[in-house]
């Protein structure tokens, strides 16, 4: 692998970290990699918006490879709402440039004294002042770097007007609408007065059997291609299974309240692509391109379309069935810098109380908080971006929000982040998902929602339970947990049907590995039970293993009215799966021998 | 009329079904399209067979037994499978989300309207499957 530029912003000094081998082997990279580097600097006394927070952007072994779909890159650290490990992965160019420039990874540390910029240019460093790019938003930004460095070529990771305030579900972004949104990376990277980090590099990536991988790369490519979810989400974005999802009342509505949107046609990605879409967008070297490039009537230019959950976040969830206004609240949230999912979310709950009158038109600084109020909506975003009024209690999440309000149990939240909108009670195994995700309420860490679909894997043997099913798909849900892992590793993105075969030759033409799928998956249950630790270790036990009120009162309406998941049932199934110690939360001492996480042993049974 | 799958009486129990059923007909009602479905040999199956059913606003206008592919040259689905997962699906062992979602199930048209349809998707296949009492 190519070393990790370590960069230290309070002296302003830099440094090649060289990863050690047997990590490359055990931890391969991406999220994987980047818990194994940070593990022992993760500490529960960490304040991660602290100088000595760390902040990893790290690439996988197939990061601008053109295999499929791994242009993508993660962003890792100490989560500011949660407190827990914090992965946000990304996909658009910024990773196979830094991997061009000579990198794999850069490790920022420390705290600059006024907000900086960092140009990596081929290969060598500059920091640069941002004092006059600070309070810009991250479209404007990310251009005037390119303008005054001079390159066009060059790729910006940048955060908006959310980081610089430090709302702690600020997302860094590149390439315009490309976003690292969940966990806060954002406001960690402003609390280091660290606006911006442009790369641009002309080297060869570093490829083991790069004859055999190009074979292996064409063939994948071609098959994917083919595929036919890859097919829909070309056709119609992400946002292509909302009726599906609806039907089966796995779209939660009226912020979890409802099991049913009637008006789903009108904010679908088939309704967009009948409508605005006028275009589409792809990561580095990816064939499906799920990205959407839209074009309403107001609009002299072409932008970013919304993605699925952002269109459930201030559609369904919100009661708002204006598909345009969407549109404008996902490039509101893009250029402020904030994750879609926590802000409307949080949002969402700012207007569950006002209805149940615990916040006050007053609470809200005079906006009337209707369900589906377009302006309401806007002018929440905006406060929450900018941090001002209500906005300043909005920007700390959910969980925060509720507790100041007394009413913490209102809060749909895991841990502090945010719950996305693939409900439980439509799709059980999203319970699990959410409960024991290592960093807060996440379907990315296994979006689970599509085995009860009907995604199944026979190499896997994750096999096809009721969408209603209960404990029975517990070791169901930790193999594609372990599954998806790989994925947040190498990094690849997850809607990439990418056969586990297929996966592991590709692992190992890049890596000069000799796995089999076995290994493959023998690796994702070691990084999934290394990132555990790190949380047991920052205070993590069995008792943050739960789900919000909300998700456990059963919808009066829709697909799946009158159910809820048995989640403790569903969790005594999934700990004997696991190998995990039911009292305390932690992985058996025996689980990580097993697994070769013997000094994690040690670390947590002494 | 329960029949043999596959046969021409099973194709035409099929058309039958799908016209008098009452569920079928209220959740299709904004389905247009026709369907050439491809079933390539493996098992029992010997040559590849193939069906067309006109399929609009909850009935079946019309079907065709084994036709050329060139007498549908403009279907607005083509659906493709092996005699083995096509079996599967009509035996209740393969689920048709899963069948569509890991490919088992090929789909040339618009994904995109197929995922919109998918309650009307999932009633054919209930009724497709109330007509198939054996396997050949």
């Amino acid at each position: 692998m190519q070393p990790i530029l370590k960069v230290n912003l309070t002296t302003g000094q830099s440094e090649e970290y060289q990863i050690p081998k047997q990590w490359e082997k055990d931890f391969l990279g991406g999220a994987s990699l980047a818990a194994r580097i940070l593990y022992s600097s993760l500490t529960r006394e960490l304040n991660p918006l602290s100088a000595d927070a760390p902040l990893l952007f790290l690439t996988g072994p197939m990061t601008g490879t053109s295999g499929p779909t791994t242009g993508r890159f993660v962003i890792c650290g100490k989560g500011p709402a949660t407190g827990l490990w914090a992965e946000s992965n990304i996909g658009g160019h910024w990773g196979p440039e830094l991997r061009a420039a000579g990198y794999d990874g850069m490790w920022i540390t420390g705290k600059a004294e006024e907000p900086i910029y960092l140009w990596l240019n081929r290969g060598r460093l500059e920091v640069r002042s941002a004092a006059h790019l600070w309070g810009m938003n991250t479209y404007v930004a990310q251009d005037k770097v390119k303008e005054e460095i001079a390159e066009k070529s060059a790729r910006v990771c940048v955060i908006g007007q959310a980081g610089e305030k430090q709302v702690l579900f600020a997302s860094i972004m590149c390439d315009h609408g490309r976003m690292a949104g969940r966990t806060g990376m954002g406001a960690v990277m402003g609390a280091k007065n660290l606006k911006a980090i442009a790369v641009r590099g002309e080297n060869e990536i570093p490829v083991f059997d790069l004859a055999k991988y190009k074979s292996l790369r064409s063939e994948s490519n071609r098959r994917l291609r083919d595929d036919n979810e890859a097919k829909v989400l070309r056709d119609v974005g992400t946002g292509g299974a909302a009726n599906y999802a609806e039907y089966l009342g796995a779209m939660p509505a009226k912020y979890y309240s409802q099991g049913s949107f009637p008006a789903v046609d009108e904010v679908s990605g088939a309704r967009m692509t009948e409508t605005i879409l006028v275009g589409r967008s792809a990561c580095q070297g990816c064939v499906i391109a799920c990205g959407r490039v839209v074009k309403l009537p107001k609009d002299v230019m072409k932008r970013k379309g919304p993605e699925h959950e952002t269109m459930v976040g201030f559609g369904a969830n919100l009661l708002n069935d204006n598909l345009e206004s969407i549109v404008d609240m996902g490039e509101l949230c893009d250029r402020y810098g904030m994750d879609t999912i926590s802000a409307s979310n949080t949002i969402g709950l700012a207007f569950r109380l006002f209805d149940k009158g615990i916040i006050t038109e007053k609470d809200a600084g005079g906006v009337d908080l209707k369900w589906g109020d377009v302006d309401a909506i806007e002018q929440l975003v905006r406060l929450t971006g900018s941090r001002e009024g209500i906005g300043d209690l909005l920007a700390q999440g959910s969980k925060r929000f509720a507790a100041h309000f007394g009413v913490e149990e209102e809060a749909v939240q895991v841990n502090g982040l945010e719950v996305a909108y693939h409900d439980p009670r439509g799709v059980s195994g999203m319970a699990l998902s959410y409960a024991t995700s290592p960093r807060g309420a996440c379907h990315n860490q296994s979006d689970y929602f599509s085995v009860d679909w009907g995604h199944t894997n026979d190499q896997l043997g994750i096999e096809f339970y009721s969408r209603h099913a209960q404990a029975e798909k517990a070791a169901n849900v930790a193999r594609h947990q372990d599954w998806r892992t790989v994925d947040n590793a190498i990094v690849m993105c997850i809607f990439a049907n990418v056969e586990p075969q297929e996966k592991v030759d590709l692992i190992n033409a890049s890596c000069g590995l000799d796995w089999s799928v076995e290994d493959m998956m023998k690796f994702g249950e070691r990084s999934w039970n290394l990132k555990r630790a790190i949380n047991n270790r920052m205070g993590l036990n069995a008792q943050n293993d739960k789900l919000p009120e909300a998700l456990l009162t059963p919808f009066p309406d829709g697909g799946s009215e009158g159910f809820v998941p048995d989640l403790e049932g569903m969790l005594s199934a999934y700990y004997d799966t696991r190998g995990w110690d039911w009292e305390t939360g932690k992985p058996s001492r025996e689980k990580l021998v097993e697994l070769g996480l013997e000094e994690v042993a040690g670390d947590l049974w002494g | 009329m329960p029949a043999i799958f596959p046969s021409e009486e099973w194709l035409k129990g099929l058309e039958a079904k799908l016209n008098s059923d009452e569920r079928y007909r209220d959740i299709a009602q904004k389905w247009e399209g026709d369907l050439f479905f491809i079933i390539e040999p493996d098992g029992n199956l010997k040559e590849r067979l193939t069906f067309y059913l006109d399929l609009w606003h909850g009935a079946c206008r019309r079907v065709e037994y084994n036709p050329k592919p060139e007498s549908h040259p403009a279907p607005t689905f083509i659906l493709s499978a092996t005699y083995k997962n096509i079996t599967a699906i009509l035996t209740g062992s393969l689920n048709p989300m899963t069948a569509m979602m890991t490919s088992k199930l090929r789909i040339n048209g618009s994904l995109g309207y197929m995922m919109r349809n998918v309650p009307t998707v999932l009633d054919f296949v209930r009724v497709a499957q109330s007509v198939t009492t054996e396997i050949l």
